[in-house]
Order: C-alpha cells, then structure tokens, then sequence
C-alpha cells in the first residue's frame, strides 16, 4: 500500500462543483469514438475512471448500472490479486505447507529451469532490469513515481504482466506506458478525497457522532487509513440518507455511489479506491498492451515479429511507421519527398513516438490530454465487407484508435514542417525530429490530428497492401533514387474518381486537398495578404506540376505539358478578368508565369518566406523542365555517370542558362505588371532569394544561386573554351561552382575559384534555410542575408583580384583577354549583388 | 535473503586436480553474495577463480596455503547472523564438537564453520550451528581416504537459515538441507 501522496506538481483538482457538470472541453468534438455524450460525462471529470472504460477493462455502454461496474472492478482485482500470488515466487515459503520433496531439484543452485529457485533467480533478473528503468523514471515527477510506495507497484505490475506474457517479455519504454496509468488513478482518488472533504463538511454536524461511535466500537483495533475510514463513512451515509443524496449533482452522486463500501461486492468493488490502485493499473495496462478487442495492441509495438495474419510481413512498429509516411504522403508530399531525399526513414523517429504513445515528446500533462484523445476513439476495427477484395495492408489504420496514433506522429510531423524542409542531412532532420518542442499548442495540435484522423481512416479503404511493402522495399533503397518514389506509392493510392485517366491531376487533387487542409494555418500566419485565393490556388498548381520530376520523364513529356496546361487553363477561369496582367504572363511560356507569379510573392508577402521558399523548390525545377527542351538533364547531372557527366553538365548548364534568361526578362516583367510602390527595388532580390533556397532544398546538384546565374548569362558565350578544358567534374561540385570552375579552366589560372563558389553557394543555402525557419521576424532575417551576401561578394571580389594578379604569366593571348572580360562582368555582377545586399540591409 | 557458499579443503593441487566438473557447472556467479572459505585452497589460483563466482571472499589459513596472509580465525555479520570462520587443525581434537564450541563461544558466533576434516558435518549445539563443509574436492585428509566432495550454501534470511548441503555420491549431486531458526532469546541473550 503506497502512501498517500499529495503531488505538488499535480494540476490541482478543479472545483468539484464545476468540473463535474462541465467534460473536459475537449472531448467534446469526436464523434469518431461510439461512445454517446451522456456516457462522456458520465465519468467526464474521472480521468482514471474514463480511460478504464475506453480501454476495455470497464463495461463502456451506457446502461451499466453502478452495480455492474463494481462487479466487473471487483473481479478485475481478483484476477489481479490471484495472478500475484501465483507468479510471485518466495522460495523460502514452501508452496503447500510441505517440504518440497525433490531436493535435487529445488535448491539455490539447481539448474532446472522450473525449480523455484531458478524461477526466483529469473524474477530477479527481471526485476533488476525493470528496476534500472524505474529509477530514471520521470525524474521531473520524482517526488511522485521515485517514491518506494509507486516504485514497488509499478515493479510489482510490470514483472507479473512480463511474467504473464513471457512471449513479450521487458521491453524498455513499457514502464513509461504505465506509469501515466498509474499517475491518474492516483490523481482520481485524491480528487475523490477532495470531494469527500467537500461533501463532509455540509454533512459533517450529521454523522460526525456516527464516525466516532464506530470508532470507538469496531474500529479502535484497526486504525486503517483515513481514507479508508472516510469511505465507510460515506457509504453509511448514502445507505442512511439516500434522500439527501438524490439532492446532490448527479455526478456527484456517482461518485459517491463508486465508493460506497456497502455496494455491490463490498470494499473490493469500490471503484476509485487506493488500496486497489495496483490491481487497477495492471488491468488498465494489460488492456493498453493487448488491446482489448481491438486491432491497437501496444505489445505488439515492442515485438520484432510480424504479427500472425499480417499482410505485409513486417514487424507491427515498422508497419505502422509506414502506414505513418504513407498518411503523410497523402498529407503532405513535399515535405514526405524531402524525407526521402534525406532517406530519413519513418522507423528512425517513430519508433520512440510509437513505443511510448509519444510519452518521451510531451510534459506529462499534455500527455494525459493526448491520451485521453487516442483513447477516447475507438480501437475496434472498422467494419468493412469482407469480399471486396481488399488485402488489409496496414493494421494500424483499421482502428479509429490507430489512425489517431498515425494522424498524431503526422501532425507532429506537419507541426515541424518548416523546419524540417530546412534540414539539409538527415543527422540534423532527425536532431529535429527527434527533440520535439516542448512548448506546442496542444489543443492546436489535436485538432489536426483529429481532421487527419478521418482522412486516414478514408484512405485505408483504397490501399492496398502490396504496393506498401513495395514502397518499404524501395525505402530501403532510398538513398539512390528517391526522386521517383512519391509517384510510384502515391498514384495507385489515391481513390479513383472523376478524373480517371489522368495521373497528374489526381495529384494535383490530393495536393489542392493537402493544401486546403492547411490554409487555416497559412491565413493565420498571413493575415494582411492580399490575393490569398489565387495564391494558393497558384501554389497548388506549382506543386502538382512539378512534384516528382523525374517521373515526368519517364510518363513521358508531352503527356504532361498537356495536363498542366489544363491546369492552367483552369486557373485562367478561376482567375477571373481582374489579374489580367497575370494572365497575360499565364499565356505566355509556362516557365515565366511562374516566375512571374513567384516575383509577385516575393513582394507580396515578405513574411511568408516560409511558403515560399517550400513551393519555390519545387518551382524551380520544372520550370526549367517544361519550359526548356533539353532540360532533363538538370536532373540527370546528379545521377548520370561521370563519364557521362562532362556532357550533360554542359547541356544542363546551356538549358539553366536559356532559363535564366526567361528568368530575368520574367523579373523584369514582373517588376512592370506589378506595381508596388513602396519598395520597388527591393522586388529584385526578394524573389532571388526564395528562389536559390529553394533551388537549395531540392537538388542539391542545382544549387545554382540567382546572381550567379546572371553572371552565367554573361559568360554564355564561354562555353565552346569552357568544353574543352572542363573534365572530370563531379556533380557533386553542384552547378553553382560550374559557371565559375569553366571560366577558370578557360583562362586556365585560377584554382581557388571553384572551392570558394561552393562554399559561398553553401553559405547562401544556410542563409537561405535560415530565413526559412524564422516566420515572424523576416526582416530580420533579411537583413542577415544581406549581410552574408556583403561578406560573400567580398571574399568572390578578393579573389578575383588575386586572380588577376596571377594571370599575368598566362600564356595564351587572346585568352587572357577573354578572362580580363569575364573579370570585368562579374565584377559588375558583383557590384549589382552588393547594391542588392545594400537594399537588404537597410530593409 | 542471502547466499552464502562455504567450502574449503580443496587441496589444489597437491590432492586434487580440480573441482567436480558437475560442482563447477552448478557454481555459476550472480547467485552467491558471499563465499567463505576455510582454508587448504592451497594455491592462488583457486582463490582467484572463487573470486569470479562472488567478489566476497573470505579466507581462513589452513596448514597447507600458500598465501601466509589469511588469518587465523575470522567473523563476519551477514543480516542477523554472526558467522565464525576457521580452518580447525588448531583446534584439538580435530573435529570435535566440545573443543569447537568452545571456539564457538570464543568468537562469540551463532555459525561456526570449520574445515579439517575432510567430513561434512553440521550440529545444533547451544542454540547455534557449528558446520563442517568438508572437502569440495574430495581429497583425502590425514585421517581417511574415504572422502565425498561436499560443500555447503546457507541461506540466510531474516532470523531463519537454511543450510543446502552438496555432497558428490557415486557421480551423483545429493542435497540435502537443514533448517535452522535463532530464537530472539538468544539474541537479546548476547
């Protein structure tokens, strides 16, 4: 029996008089789970007392008489009480009162595995472990779980439930599923005391003879507890007075009822009851890790065999990390395609979310909110007919419960969002991942977890199971050739309708769907926009273009433009006549609408860099595909052969270029159809700079930043030199260093350029990512890009300088003139750079 | 609860080669929390390798150690028990009961455990134990050839002590086992 423990670091109760009447507020909302309002109130107030009944362990329907769940508590506790003292073993105390008869086998040294002894030893090893795991346990709340009292139940019940399911065995995470368990049955008993206290003082002239009379007669042996004794009181009471006590909140009449002593099954079926905590725990967590006639079992979580009967062959955790991408695939396939870039595998994270029901991310108070959530839906499986001959691929989204667990990690997911699209490896995505915020908007968060909920639930139906172990085999495989993922795993997933034939607008849909899911957020973090429709809509549009790329080479180009065109028709009518420049630029080369469109965000909303920078990423390499013949090869540079690669580098380069020069006349039009009169220089370089992150966050062989390109323009003609001499160049030098690496091998001087280009373009990258993260304060961040791009120019000017100085002993003529020229032009892309830079800082 | 392992004599290797092989697979480390040992190991070795099975090692001299170190006569308090060590070729006649109790009384223990004789033996005597482990390895003593390898784990817990003796007959392990209970007389006695 543990000591009564008052926490300080317990939410303090609520106001008993309130809080019954009202549930917890956010409860109120899912009618996912089957449960009828009245049922949610009935022990709305009752943490402890609700989840026993959402687990399974307690009738859940809503006719249950108090009688029924005093029963269903009381044989609970005997089963409980029954398995201790059968799996607990004292080797001292002979088992039936005789000497055991075979000394051989049962003594301290025996070697048989079923002797006592050796069973004794077992436990002991058991224990030592789980031991080591509760000691750390919570350390934050150690005057509460590092207690002996706590201490000894919760080893007590994860030893017999391990003891219990030998199959299983400790896992370590498994104690942090129950403690929380354990932490409400305590915060539900000290609210009942609190209640009692409450309700003793109204009665208290009443039965306060009553109390010492049987004090002095039966009690004055046994001083039990005083909350034992209180028990007895009220439950004298309520039999005597039952009149009053109809008078009282019926909630509170519940209460009392649950701890009546006298009720049904006496003191063992007192509901909410101290002394019992154990047993309730246990039950509680062996409902939790069988999961009670559902398809969530939590055990099943810490094995590492396929379940019997799954379809994917997987063990569970891993099958419910994939089920976790694919929702998020669904949900949000940029930020699922750059996951896979950085080869960042579901199980990396999830399997810490998983294992704990995300016990390790949040302070214990918003745990219990979380779990009250994931508990409340419902963990039976969905109905579905059996003969339509789906497989059923991943078990987690079968169950309202498991889709919530799924919708959960992919919230969070999303909630990190922005900066996990600025990681540039996957050590830094998972650092992100894996140390969760701690200061989050909870409510915020369930609320998507819950619009998500649904949506996992709908999308179950149309997977099927074999193309999900296909994209898992091909996730291994991740690193090499991500790119064409998304459109293998998406497309027979997504629910077929309308728009039968045609892949890309099914995922223009599922995008358009992701986004409208999200402008809720995106409204609020941009309230002052001013075309947030068209916008958006644009968004869409970019990102259902441009999404798998590679793919498109593969579906085959003219395919394609068709379908985006299309799209783009659409758009022209939804547009309306007043965008008429827009339009205009619409009709014009598909690239350059974009750019046009992408400028006019770049002046539009200074303080969404955030958006900006994730569509331009994926804006930035179609326009290049569509708008350009050649221009495959952007992407083919980083995975070609490097035999190979001289070749398409230059191609790549001549394609990049031709773009850049629709790129610059798009600026250009852009800073014309759009008036926007307070800061019309600054239009230039705001929308460079999404550009080179984005460029950035995608390809990292594209990496080409915006001024650089425009020298690259200028040098166009250095190309036919520029062939020749430039070899063995490795696409991992990233075609931002080509520009400046052939005009050094032209001229044949200089051999500090290239490295000092690379580390400038990752310099920008940095920048850039940086601006990425910080939403709210983008001048700021402007400002610091500014500064960089000051300091970059200065080290690019200095070298040249030194270039020049060396140049001298070139040998070949005609030659050093061209150099002398290109030196000459860059240094006016440099001092165009720095005036840009200027403006950024004074912004 | 408490294991101790008490064994001595094993006269390595001048009487004997080694521990029974079916001793040595039942000795396993992690169950034992103390060995005492009454002497006659003879050589370093055997006192490191009773190191592996528990790091709680305590010796008494017997005649034939190499190790001059260990004393005479040891006592130790495992939970309510004070146990006495000694070899007992010091204690003459060997092996006899009166002679040891008055060792018993000398050192002021509950548990006197000796050696010496090669021969398990184990009496209640004065509402306390004197125990002979006799030898692990079965070497034959200065008295009889006819020796059984034998040792002895006591469990102590609480006021209550259970004294597992092994004894190695005819290649078979046979155990048998005592009870033994301190009254709390004797202890308000001391």
């Amino acid at each position: 029996m543990p000591p009564a423990l008052m926490n300080p670091l317990m939410p303090p109760p609520p106001p008993p008089s309130v809080s019954v009447s009202a549930p917890p507020e956010l409860e109120g909302s899912d009618d996912v789970s089957g449960r009828s309002v009245t049922q949610k109130r009935r022990f709305g107030d009752l943490r402890g007392l609700q989840w026993r009944v959402d687990l399974g362990v307690l009738p859940s329907e809503s006719s249950t008489s108090i009688d029924d769940l005093r029963r269903v508590t009381a044989d609970c506790r005997r089963r409980y009480a029954n398995l201790r003292r059968r799996l607990l073993v004292e080797p001292h105390i002979p088992k039936d009162g005789s000497n055991s008869p075979d000394l051989t086998m049962d003594n301290p040294l025996s070697q048989n595995p079923d002797s006592t002894w050796s069973r004794f030893f077992r436990n002991a090893e058991l224990e030592r472990m789980v031991d080591q795991d509760l000691s750390r346990l919570y350390p934050e709340h150690g005057n509460y779980f590092q207690t002996p009292g706590c201490q000894g139940i919760l080893r007590r019940i994860l030893l017999l439930w391990c003891l219990r399911h030998p199959e299983c065995g400790y896992r370590q995470g498994m104690h942090e599923l129950l403690a929380p368990l354990l932490y409400v049955l305590q915060v539900d008993v000290e609210r009942l005391s609190e209640v009692r206290k409450l309700y003793e003082d109204i009665f208290t002239d009443k039965f306060d003879g009553l109390l010492y009379q049987e004090n002095d007669l039966s009690y004055s042996f046994d001083f039990r507890k005083s909350q034992d004794l209180l028990e007895d009181e009220i439950g004298s009471h309520g039999n005597a007075k039952v009149k009053s006590l109809d008078e009282l909140d019926p909630a509170l009449q519940t209460i009392v009822l649950l701890s009546d002593a006298y009720g049904a099954e006496g003191e063992l079926g007192i509901v909410l009851s101290e002394k019992f905590m154990e047993h309730d725990a246990y039950c509680m967590f062996d409902a939790l890790m069988s999961g009670v006639r559902g398809s969530v079992a939590m055990a099943d979580f810490f094995s590492s065999f396929p379940v019997a009967g799954s379809q994917t062959g997987l063990p569970p955790v891993i099958e419910a990390s994939t089920a976790l991408y694919h929702l998020l695939c669904l949900v949000d396939s940029s930020l699922y395609s750059h996951l896979l870039d950085l080869g960042v595998e579901p199980q990396y994270f999830s399997l810490r979310w998983l294992r704990v029901l995300f016990g390790r991310e949040f302070s214990l108070d918003n745990l219990l909110i979380i779990w009250d959530e994931i508990f409340a839906s419902d963990n039976s499986k969905v109905e579905k007919s059996v003969d339509d001959n789906i497989d059923w691929g991943l078990r987690i989204l079968h169950s309202p419960r498991g889709a919530f667990i799924a919708a959960m990690a992919v919230a969070m997911l999303l909630h990190l969002r922005s900066s996990l699209l600025a990681t540039e490896n996957p050590t830094t995505c998972l650092q992100r991942l894996l140390n969760f915020p701690e200061n989050i908007n909870i409510k915020k968060l369930l609320e998507k977890a819950k619009s998500l909920q649904a949506r996992a639930l709908s999308v179950d139906i149309s997977s099927p199971s074999p193309l999900i172990i296909g994209y898992h085999l091909q996730s291994k495989s991740v690193m090499t050739r991500s790119q064409t993922l998304p459109s293998e795993t998406v497309s027979p997933k997504t629910p077929v309708n309308l728009l039968t034939d045609s892949y890309w607008e099914e995922k223009w849909r599922v995008a358009h769907e992701a986004e409208e899911l999200k402008q809720d957020g995106i409204e609020q973090q941009i309230p002052t926009r001013k075309k947030g429709w068209t916008e958006k809509v644009k968004h869409t549009l970019r990102r259902a273009g441009s999404d798998p790329p590679p793919s498109r080479i593969k579906n085959g180009k003219k395919e394609s433009k068709v379908v985006r065109r299309n799209i783009l028709e659409a758009l022209h009518k939804a547009l309306g006549p007043e965008e008429e420049a827009e339009q205009m630029d619409c009709h014009e080369i598909l690239c350059k609408q974009e750019n046009i469109s992408e400028a006019a965000e770049g002046v539009q909303q200074n303080d969404n860099s955030k958006g900006d920078n994730s569509y331009s990423s994926d804006d930035r390499c179609p326009s290049g595909n569509t708008g350009i013949e050649e221009s495959s090869s952007v992407y083919s540079d980083s995975t070609s052969p490097p035999n190979e690669a001289n070749y398409h580098e230059i191609t790549s380069q001549g394609s990049s270029v031709a773009s850049n020069l629709y790129l610059d006349e798009c600026d250009e039009t852009a800073d014309t159809s759009l008036s926007d009169p307070p800061l019309p220089v600054s239009d230039h370089p705001e929308s460079n700079i999404p550009q080179m992150s984005g460029c950035n966050n995608n390809d990292p062989g594209n990496s080409a930043t915006h001024p650089k390109e425009k020298k690259q323009n200028k040098f166009q003609w250095f190309w036919k030199f520029g062939r020749n001499t430039v070899e063995g160049i490795s696409g991992k030098v990233g075609a931002a260093s080509e520009p400046t690496k052939s005009t050094s091998s032209c001229s044949n001087q200089s051999n500090s350029q290239p490295p000092v280009s690379s580390t400038t373009s990752e310099h920008f990258t940095s920048v850039s990512s940086k601006g990425d993260s910080v939403d709210q304060n983008v001048m700021g961040t402007l400002k610091n890009i500014g500064q960089s791009m000051l300091d970059h120019i200065q080290v690019i000017e200095s070298v040249f300088q030194q270039d020049r100085n060396q140049g001298v002993s070139v040998e070949n003529l005609s030659k050093n003139i061209l150099v002398g020229k290109g030196q000459v032009t860059a240094m006016a892309a440099l001092k165009e750079l720095r005036k840009i830079s200027n403006i950024l800082s004074e912004m | 609860m408490v294991l101790v392992l008490a064994l001595g004599d094993l006269h390595i290797p001048h009487r004997a080669p080694d521990l029974p092989a079916k001793f040595k697979s039942m000795l396993v480390p992690g169950k034992i929390q103390h060995i005492i040992c009454t002497g006659n190991l003879s050589i370093k070795e055997v006192h490191d390798y009773l190191k592996t099975l528990c790091p709680d090692l305590h010796i008494t001299r017997g005649e034939y150690d190499e190790d001059t170190r260990y004393p005479e006569t040891k006592t130790l308090t495992i939970g309510q028990f004070k146990l006495g060590l000694c070899h007992g070729h010091q204690v003459i006649p060997w092996g006899d009961l009166d002679s040891l109790a008055m060792l018993q009384r000398q050192l002021d223990v509950d548990i006197l455990v000796t050696g010496h004789t090669h021969q398990f033996t184990a009496y209640k005597h004065e509402g306390g134990v004197v125990i002979n482990p006799g030898s692990a390895t079965g070497a034959y003593s200065s008295i009889t050839y006819d020796v059984n390898p034998s040792f002895v784990l006591m469990d102590i817990d609480g006021l209550r002590v259970v004294v597992y003796v092994y004894e190695l007959i005819d290649g078979e392990v046979k155990v048998d086992k005592i009870d033994f209970k301190k009254t709390a007389s004797i202890h308000t006695a001391h």
